[in-house]
């Protein structure tokens, strides 16, 4: 049964073409793509002082963040420009902005922001105010001559900041990874139940039935020749995409990264299975799966961080096994965790993976009755 | 073209999608799920952030210091903890996010008017997330910073303190946000939504009722009917875009009335473009289920072509000035773009056709483009 599950999958050159697609593009694009960075936001100035410390201030909003589109000659044009879409910020400096800072009195600049973008918005509109603190506060103390350049003399506190993991931030080792465990999810739910349906609308089901094999004997190698593959496409991406282009450092250890990935497959694929029997033809299998799918991707922190989603989301977090195999995915990969500190992670993912299995082979069991 | 037998194949078309009860049922419930999902899960406004403090100083000053992130409502605090090395099992389990490390002397430097290290790790395994709380911290601390320095210059200056804080700050941004004035991730997110489920449930649907003829045999019926190519295509969508012109109705409402935001544009102008809209992504799903053969492959090549681009290369999350320039051109290329912007206009911004022209325009051409092309590739007669 596993061979002929196998050949079949085999067989089927659309679907072995989005396979290899799916782990090698697009988890490429994924993480090349995304990137939810402020970067080279394109920004135009207004500058009625035109003199040093505004040609200073002015300087100061540069790349990586913004991106300096040139000067426009009143407020209307900016808006006309932010209107159209075509700029993001506009910045103001007002007459007289250097008179002002000599004398100590406050001058005020003005920055309009798109914010049809909230985070993006925000995110330039917090850059843009640090910008012009620290000039403010460079500015200052020159003008005051209280304290002379050095922080080292200065009652301040300096902050170190390492980040961990990921010490550059590269968005793409944060993409791919997690575009490659929703792919697997994906498959996981999808490649099972399409294989039994189209055996339903084949008619090829009332062979199985008389055949002399129980309902379990027919699940158990459809999944298994599942799990096979999505395991083979898993490795490649993991090692050509992942490794490969992305320089993702993986530092944990493999066997038990997929150790976790071969629990997580066969233990999901019952939920492919669940479907199964709900539906009678493709269509209503592609249009459940995404049903299934997005719940869980949205609930397991892949695209959004649990610490961004509302408390009853996160509570709701809790039993999307996706979300378990995020924490211990990226344990591995990135974190070099070991068993010792993922064991509740694989925990929940056994015990989830356990009740959708159950629940797919019993619906499974029913139908055959 | 023959009105009559338009009819009489859209007619049909209307029969099969009804009787397939689940498929119908699913074909309003998907996008509407998918709204309420994207809606109340893809929010960035990271709270709440865990994270841990070792307090080598054990003073009054690293107290307060660590009250600061404690008593903000960005953190959310998990308790002290004695040494650096529990704090790396706790980062590595995903127990806690950052962690800051108070140094020892911490306040004896501080008094003694010079500067104070403190370290900070943040787990960096969620670059956006990362990006936030760093932003988080740099603000504690230059928060922290500016009112020791105020104190300092004060005592020294012989100022008041609150002039000795006027001083230090003689920059003042005043940031206007346009468009969405209280800056709501939901706001800015629910009309883009619109576009991203547009663009891909009317071309799913689209495509599987199509090639399902072709898996299912029916299709000779047609090769051997008297009906054009033109009037069952016609008749063939026209179910389909009107199944996807309620469901956009059916968005607009969630958009507006359970998300609340605000529609400042022009209605009429909206439901043009989204029409126009409609046609073209239809228009998609026409063309892929000319070129495939099953129903697998028809929802694959479509989430292909669809789900991906409209995400990446339209707006949604990432500015298309940001992009690089191969993503840029691919943008350009897709109608996601085009509608994104008329979206944003309609909702957020209230601009009109004066502005958003060129967009219309393009959806227009595109849609006529896609309409040639699905006609001059649907043979009656297989190649074959």
């Amino acid at each position: 049964m596993t061979v002929k599950e196998f050949l079949q999958l085999f067989r089927d050159t659309v679907v072995l073409c989005f396979m290899v697609y799916v782990f090698t593009m697009d988890v490429y694009l994924a993480g090349s793509g995304v990137s939810l960075e402020l970067k080279n936001a394109a920004t135009v100035v207004h500058d009625a002082d035109h003199s040093v410390a505004s040609r200073e201030l002015i300087y100061r909003f540069r790349p990586p963040y913004f991106k300096l589109d040139g000067e426009i000659a009143n407020m209307e044009q900016g808006v006309r420009l932010l209107d159209q879409g075509a700029e993001m910020l506009a910045l103001y400096i007002p007459p007289r902005f250097q008179e002002n800072l000599g004398r100590g009195e406050p001058a005020a600049v003005q920055l309009q922001v798109d914010s049809t973008n909230s985070v993006l918005g925000l995110l330039a509109a917090g850059y843009g105010a640090r910008i012009a603190g620290e000039f403010g506060l460079e500015a200052a103390l020159r003008q005051t001559g209280v304290a002379t350049g050095e922080q080292e003399n200065l009652p301040v506190i300096q902050d170190d900041h390492r980040v961990w993991f990921n010490p550059n931030q590269n968005d793409a080792w944060f993409m791919s990874i997690s575009e490659l465990l929703t792919d697997i999810t994906l498959f996981a739910i999808f490649l099972p139940g399409a294989a039994m349906v189209r055996e339903k609308e084949r008619g090829t089901v009332e062979q199985l039935l008389v055949s002399p094999l129980s309902p379990f004997q027919i699940m158990f190698p459809k999944i298994l020749a599942m799990t096979a593959v999505i395991l083979a496409g898993t490795a490649f991406s993991l090692f050509g995409v992942l490794e490969g282009v992305f320089h993702v450092p993986i530092q944990g250890s493999l066997i038990l990264f997929f150790a976790v990935t071969t629990l997580y497959v066969f233990t999901t694929a019952g939920l492919g299975m669940f479907i199964a029997t709900l539906a009678r033809n493709m269509a209503q299998v592609g249009m459940l799966t995404v049903l299934i799918f997005l719940p869980m991707i949205f609930l397991s922190g892949a695209w959004t961080p649990p610490e961004a989603m509302t408390s009853w989301m996160r509570g709701l977090m809790y039993i999307s096994p996706l979300h378990y195999f995020l924490d211990a995915s990226f344990g591995i990969l990135l974190k070099g965790a070991g068993l010792e500190i993922l064991w509740d992670s694989v925990l929940a993912i056994a015990l989830i993976g356990s009740i959708n299995f159950g629940l797919g082979m019993w619906r499974f069991r029913r139908q055959f009755q | 073209m023959n009105m009559k037998r338009i009819v009489a194949v859209a007619h049909k078309e209307w029969r099969e999608i009804v009787r397939d009860r689940v498929f119908f049922s699913l074909s309003f419930i998907v996008p509407v799920a998918m709204m309420l999902l994207l809606g109340y899960g893809l929010s960035l406004d990271v709270e709440n952030i865990p994270f841990a403090v070792v307090d080598y100083d054990r003073s009054a000053l690293s107290r307060d210091y660590a009250y600061r992130f404690i008593g903000s409502r960005y953190f959310s605090f998990k308790g002290y903890v004695s040494e650096e090395r529990a704090l790396a099992r706790l980062l590595t389990g995903n127990k806690i996010r950052a962690a800051i490390i108070i140094p020892e002397k911490f306040q004896e430097r501080l008094l003694s008017e010079r500067s104070a290290r403190v370290q900070t790790l943040i787990d960096g395994t969620f670059p956006s997330r990362t990006m936030i709380t760093k932003g988080y911290v740099i603000a504690i601390n230059s928060a922290a910073s500016q009112e020791l320095l105020a104190g300092y210059l004060a005592r020294k200056g012989g100022m008041p303190l609150k002039e000795a804080q006027q001083l230090l700050q003689p920059v003042n941004v005043e940031v206007r946000f346009l468009y969405n004035q209280s800056v709501k991730s939901i706001w800015s997110i629910a009309p883009k939504l619109i576009m991203v489920i547009l663009m891909v449930s009317p071309p799913f649907l689209t495509a599987l009722g199509v090639v399902r003829e072709k898996e299912s045999g029916s299709i000779y019926n047609i090769y051997a009917s008297t009906v054009s190519r033109g009037e069952f295509l016609i008749g063939k969508i026209t179910p389909y875009i009107a199944i996807s012109t309620f469901n956009s109705l059916v968005l607009w409402v969630l958009a507006t009335q359970l998300f609340g935001a605000p529609f400042k544009g022009n209605f009429l102008f909206y439901l043009v473009s989204t029409f126009l809209y409609l046609i073209c992504t239809t228009g998609i799903g026409l063309l892929v289920s000319v070129l495939v053969r099953t129903q697998i492959a028809a929802m694959m090549v479509t989430s292909i072509v669809t789900l991906m681009p409209a995400v990446l290369y339209s707006g949604v999350l990432i500015p298309i000035t940001s992009l690089t320039k191969t993503a840029q051109m691919m943008a350009h290329c897709l109608p996601a773009m085009y509608y994104t912007n008329i979206v944003v206009g309609c909702f957020l911004k209230g601009v009109g056709l004066k502005v958003l022209w060129l967009d219309t325009l393009v959806l227009v051409l595109y849609a006529t483009v896609l309409f040639t092309l699905g006609y001059s590739l649907f043979h009656k007669r297989p190649s074959s």
